[in-house]
């Protein structure tokens, strides 16, 4: 009973969600079956794995008729995180094929080119409003503003909109024209706990690097108010060098590279997403300087939670990242449309996700959940 | 050794478009040295040249693509899809041998359809480059899912990226870097091909009736070019050690401003190896001075536009000095 | 005239084989995808091109005049940024405006300057303009959180609707019609082609090519600041890279026009065309849902198969005209830059 570990797993973690997130846990994760909510949103939410499921499953097949339901996702940039976050949606998609009759049409575009590609974005979603899709998820680089009209306009010809993994936190809730954003607080649930992290192996004493994303990106404005917050509480910490590694790896290694030859005294380096941080890993190596072995070294930290990362982790490269919860989003993603285009339920505007740091204490079963998610039995679209 | 020629080789030097572009870096690099300590250690010397090998090599390609008049947009993307053949196939098991062959000849063949496409159809080398551009990336883009190649590294590779040092602070990339320029000039200098290359370059129709066979000569010049980005791609993906599919993104535009900051022309018949180097040597040096002095990584952009404009000047302003001072004889 | 001459009279004329390439796409995607006529997307894409409609418009020019200018898309982009920000601080329309085509005018004299005047190559220096255009959008954005003008004015340079078309395609179409007119019914126009065929004919005719040529780059660069204020107008919002790569689709679409790099070649309607047809191939594609990875290497294909196809029809026409075998002088046809 392969789906059923899945399942129970997922619920462990769910639970864990609830608690780690508290208020930012939506109203469908507060649904859980055990809570009482709707069988239906029971349901969804996929805690349903009792023997008895069976009347429900049968009942909420009769609802869904059956229905195709065509779904657009579109990431800002094609990459290991947002397959990961796809393959997750892909497991969930095939458990509700399976349990409720529905079917799925998948079409997967991303803009070609870098973070900034987003005008692309911006004529991938109006082709699908033409074309009627039932629901569009996006995570987009561009400026806030200029989608939300789009989503108003999309909104007013019947076709729902979704965000994942996107900023949402940064704006005023009232102004989003999305059904809901899957996603995490990238200032409490990532930046934050990154800086915390290191300033706690670290003693509340040392020098630190930092490695940010392009500038005006709104993943780096978030996570950098949350880094922020952790200096302020420890004002042993110093940023001695700052420098952009546009997220990919071997800008994140030079820009390392020079910011260690300037400072011959650096306790950690943090990459605001993981290629940097693995690049200012291989930084570390050709200078001949130590990583962090738990005592002494230099500490790198990084964010997404990749597969490729934890192995490095695994090997003593890195030394911690910030799992922004790919998988959960990209299932709670397929949740939510589920029970708004499907039932026609509501869920609240903003659903976060549990993140964590992973460091070798807890690497096995992040990795292990990830590969789960990644063995996705049904590949959609293509 | 006589006088006149003694005498020419000063008026030679002198006139250079090298030595304005070397003067600049110079005094560039004295200033950064007395302000930022760390800039003219060791270290960050060998950091430097390890960070303008990939450069260096689509540079090359492109000043002998520039000599023979023409223009290759697509080395970024040609060397990011001979990166994804070399890992992928060694990710999959393949001999890194073969792998590497394999890459080379994916390489140097899409060079070769650009010049054919140039020469035999017609198209302008812009378009025809331009459009290889989006073909080669986007074969990359297509195999890879858009997912980045991992685990094709091994102990070798960390070699061939430069990761390892073979001996003191020297590394294979630098060796091979070392190894292709001295053989390139060769060729430029002292063989047929090269006194061809020139001809064409500066005036096709001239060398046409001087009987060189222009479109052979044309098409030579962008399987060079193609052969160089697979050589930079073999190299960068050893030296990241993941293959994004946006590898090669914007490397053409580095490789022309080396080529041209090193003197070569955008109207042929001019450039040369120890140029490409220059140029590659500026552009590195320019990102690690802005990251050594801590200006806000927001300017970069802005500065390298100035520097590519100013090496430019220089040049120019250094040559027409040179005539100034030291009217050229004849 | 017989009919042989006739059809070789029509064929010849430039831009016929790229209208006859757009006429046969707009077939086929009108009856290959059913959404291909809905309006809202009409609207949304030819909206989303008008800067790229502006600025081929201004680059054909430079083109024409035997120069290059990549800087345009990058100059787009900050002018953009400079127009939205003055309006955000309460400057009025017109002024708004005003700092925007300032912006493109005052890289637009900096690359004549240089280039005219220094002598520095311009393919050499609009690369260096690009750069520092993009950089400084980049400082601009990273210092200033531009959230977007209040001012409902400056929002309807672009968003009018009249008649069912927006004031921003209106704005394209004035765009290419005067600049077109521009170049073949004005004595300035006849200059720009002169240039752009020999510039030592056309000094040796009397014409100031440097002056010609500093007029073509102030033109190009301002009307890259146009499309920058059409830009921020409909998006009310600019970010980093905003508008970057576009200079490369221009300069595809002026030569899948028939605009010829090499300079003294084309025109301003047939370039505007070469952008229509890239724009119905993308819309196409993106309402069939192609992959986008797919798209990069069928966009690459469609380029050199209109570059091929153009060069093809032209040679068919002379050897149409002239039954005697074909003077088809390989170089006259040859590739651009050997040429300047």
């Amino acid at each position: 009973m392969t789906t059923n570990d899945g399942l129970s797993r997922r619920s462990l973690l769910r639970t864990a969600g609830l608690i780690g997130v508290g208020v930012g846990a939506s109203s469908l994760v507060a649904c859980t079956a055990e809570s009482g909510g709707t069988p239906a949103a029971g349901a969804a939410s996929g805690a349903v794995g009792a023997p008895d499921a069976a009347d429900l499953d049968k009942a909420i097949k009769a609802a869904v008729k059956g229905k195709e339901i065509k779904v657009g996702f579109t990431p800002p940039v094609l990459s290991e995180n947002f397959t990961q976050i796809e393959n997750a949606a892909w497991r969930k998609m095939y458990e509700y094929e399976q349990r409720f009759g529905c079917s799925w049409v998948w079409e997967r575009q991303a803009p070609v080119g870098d973070f900034n590609a987003v005008q692309g974005t911006l004529g991938i979603v109006q082709a699908w409003v033409s074309r009627k899709f039932d629901a569009i998820a996006v995570c987009t680089g561009a400026n806030f503003a200029t989608v939300q009209s789009l989503y108003k306009n999309a909104a007013s010809k019947g076709v729902k909109i979704y965000q994942f993994n996107q900023p949402a936190e940064l704006y005023p809730e009232d102004q989003l024209q999305t059904v809901t954003n899957v996603g995490y607080d990238n200032r409490w649930q990532s930046g934050y706990l990154a800086g915390k992290y290191i300033a706690d192996k670290l003693g509340g004493q040392g020098n630190i690097l930092q490695i940010w994303g392009p500038s005006g990106s709104d993943w780096t404005r978030g996570r950098r108010i949350g880094f922020d917050k952790a200096l302020t509480e420890h004002p042993g910490i110093k940023v001695v060098g700052e420098a952009d590694g546009g997220y990919v790896r071997d800008k994140g290694f030079t820009a390392a590279q020079d910011l260690l030859t300037k400072n011959n005294k650096v306790n950690a380096i943090y990459g605001e997403n993981e290629e940097m941080a693995l690049g200012a890993s291989q930084a570390i190596d050709t200078a001949g300087l130590k990583h962090w072995d738990g005592k002494e070294g230099i500490l790198t930290v990084g964010a997404d939670g990749l597969v490729s990362g934890y192995k490095q982790i695994r090997a003593g490269k890195l030394s911690a990242t910030v799992d922004i919860g790919g998988v959960d989003q990209g299932q709670n993603l397929i949740e939510a449309i589920f029970a708004t285009a499907v039932l026609g339920q509501a869920v609240t505007q903003i659903i976060n996700n549990p993140t964590q740091v992973v460091d070798k204490s807890n690497v096995d079963w992040h990795q292990a959940y990830t590969e789960w998610a990644l063995a996705a039995p049904k590949k959609y679209g293509a | 050794m006589s006088t006149a020629s003694s005498r020419g080789w000063r008026t030679r030097a002198l006139q250079d478009p090298a030595i304005g572009i070397l003067v600049l870096l110079a005094v560039a690099s004295t200033v950064i040295a007395f302000i930022e300590p760390t800039f003219a250690t060791r270290g960050n010397v060998t950091n430097i040249i390890n960070a303008m090998m990939t450069i260096s090599f689509l540079a090359v390609g492109m000043t002998v693509v520039l000599i023979a008049g023409g223009l290759d947009l697509s080395v970024g993307s040609v060397m990011g899809l001979s990166a994804g053949v070399a890992a992928n196939f060694l990710a999959d098991g393949i001999p890194m041998p073969l792998a590497f062959l394999c890459a080379l000849a994916v390489g140097t063949g899409l060079g070769l359809i650009n010049g054919l496409l140039i020469t035999k159809l017609g198209v302008p080398d812009f378009i025809a480059t331009l459009a290889m551009l989006s073909l080669a990336g986007g074969a990359l883009l297509y195999w890879t899912r858009g997912v980045p190649i991992l685990g094709y590294m091994s102990e070798p590779y960390y070699y061939i990226g430069g990761l390892r040092r073979v001996v003191g602070p020297i590394t294979i990339p630098m060796l091979l870097v070392v190894v292709i320029a001295v053989t390139v000039a060769i060729v430029l200098n002292l063989s047929k091909f090269g006194v061809k290359l020139y001809a064409v370059g500066s005036s096709s129709t001239g060398a046409l009736h001087a009987g060189v066979r222009v479109d052979r000569i044309k098409i030579a010049a962008y399987a060079i070019s193609g052969f160089m980005a697979a050589v930079a791609g073999i190299h960068l993906a050893g030296r990241t050690t993941t293959v994004p599919p946006s590898i090669g993104s914007g490397y053409e535009i580095s490789a022309i401003a080396a080529a041209v900051i090193g003197g070569a022309s955008l109207l042929g018949g001019k450039g040369r190896v120890v140029g490409a180097l220059i140029g590659a040597l500026t552009l590195t040096l320019t990102r690690n001075i802005i990251n050594l002095t801590g200006v806000e990584s927001s300017w970069q952009a802005v500065v390298i536009g100035l520097v590519l404009i100013l090496a430019v000047l220089a040049n120019q302003t250094w040559s027409d000095l040179a005539r100034f001072v030291r009217p050229r004889p004849g | 005239m017989s009919s042989r001459a006739r059809v070789a009279r029509v064929l010849g004329i430039d831009g016929v084989p790229i209208l006859i390439a757009f006429v046969a796409v707009a077939v086929y995607f009108s009856l290959a995808v059913p959404s291909f006529f809905d309006a809202d997307a009409l609207r949304f894409y030819l909206n989303e091109e008008v800067p790229v409609f502006i600025i081929t418009a201004g680059l054909a020019f430079v083109i024409i005049a035997g120069g290059i200018d990549l800087s345009v898309g990058a100059v787009l982009g900050l002018s953009a940024g400079t127009s939205l920000l003055a309006s955000m601080n309460g400057f009025s329309t017109p002024l708004a405006t005003l700092v925007g085509l300032g912006t493109g005018f005052a890289f637009g004299v900096i690359n004549g300057f240089i280039i005219v005047k220094l002598r520095l190559n311009d393919f050499i220096v609009t690369l260096g303009s690009l750069n520092v255009a993009a950089g400084l959008l980049v400082v601009l954005t990273d210092h200033v959180q531009i959230v977007g003008t209040q001012d409902g004015s400056y929002l309807a340079i672009a968003n009018t609707s009249v008649l069912g078309v927006t004031s921003a395609m209106l704005i394209a179409v004035a765009t290419v019609a005067v600049l077109q007119l521009v170049l073949v019914k004005t004595i300035l126009g006849r200059k720009v082609m002169a240039t752009g065929l020999g510039q030592t004919p056309a000094l040796i005719a009397g014409i100031d090519v440097g002056r010609v040529k500093y007029f073509a780059y102030i033109l190009s660069g301002t009307l890259a600041g146009l499309g920058g204020v059409v830009l921020a107008s409909r998006l009310n919002s600019v970010q980093p890279g905003l508008a970057g790569g576009y200079e490369l689709a221009a300069i595809a679409a002026a030569v899948l026009g028939g605009v010829s790099l090499a300079g003294g070649r084309g025109g301003i309607w047939q370039a505007a065309l070469g952008v229509l047809l890239l724009v119905t191939l993308k819309q196409g594609f993106r309402l069939m849902g192609v992959d986008p990875l797919v798209f990069s290497i069928i966009t690459g294909l469609c380029i050199l198969a209109g570059v091929i196809l153009d060069r093809g029809v032209r040679r068919l026409a002379l050897s149409l005209a002239a039954p005697a075998p074909a003077v088809t002088d390989n170089r006259e046809l040859a590739p651009a830059m050997e040429a300047k």
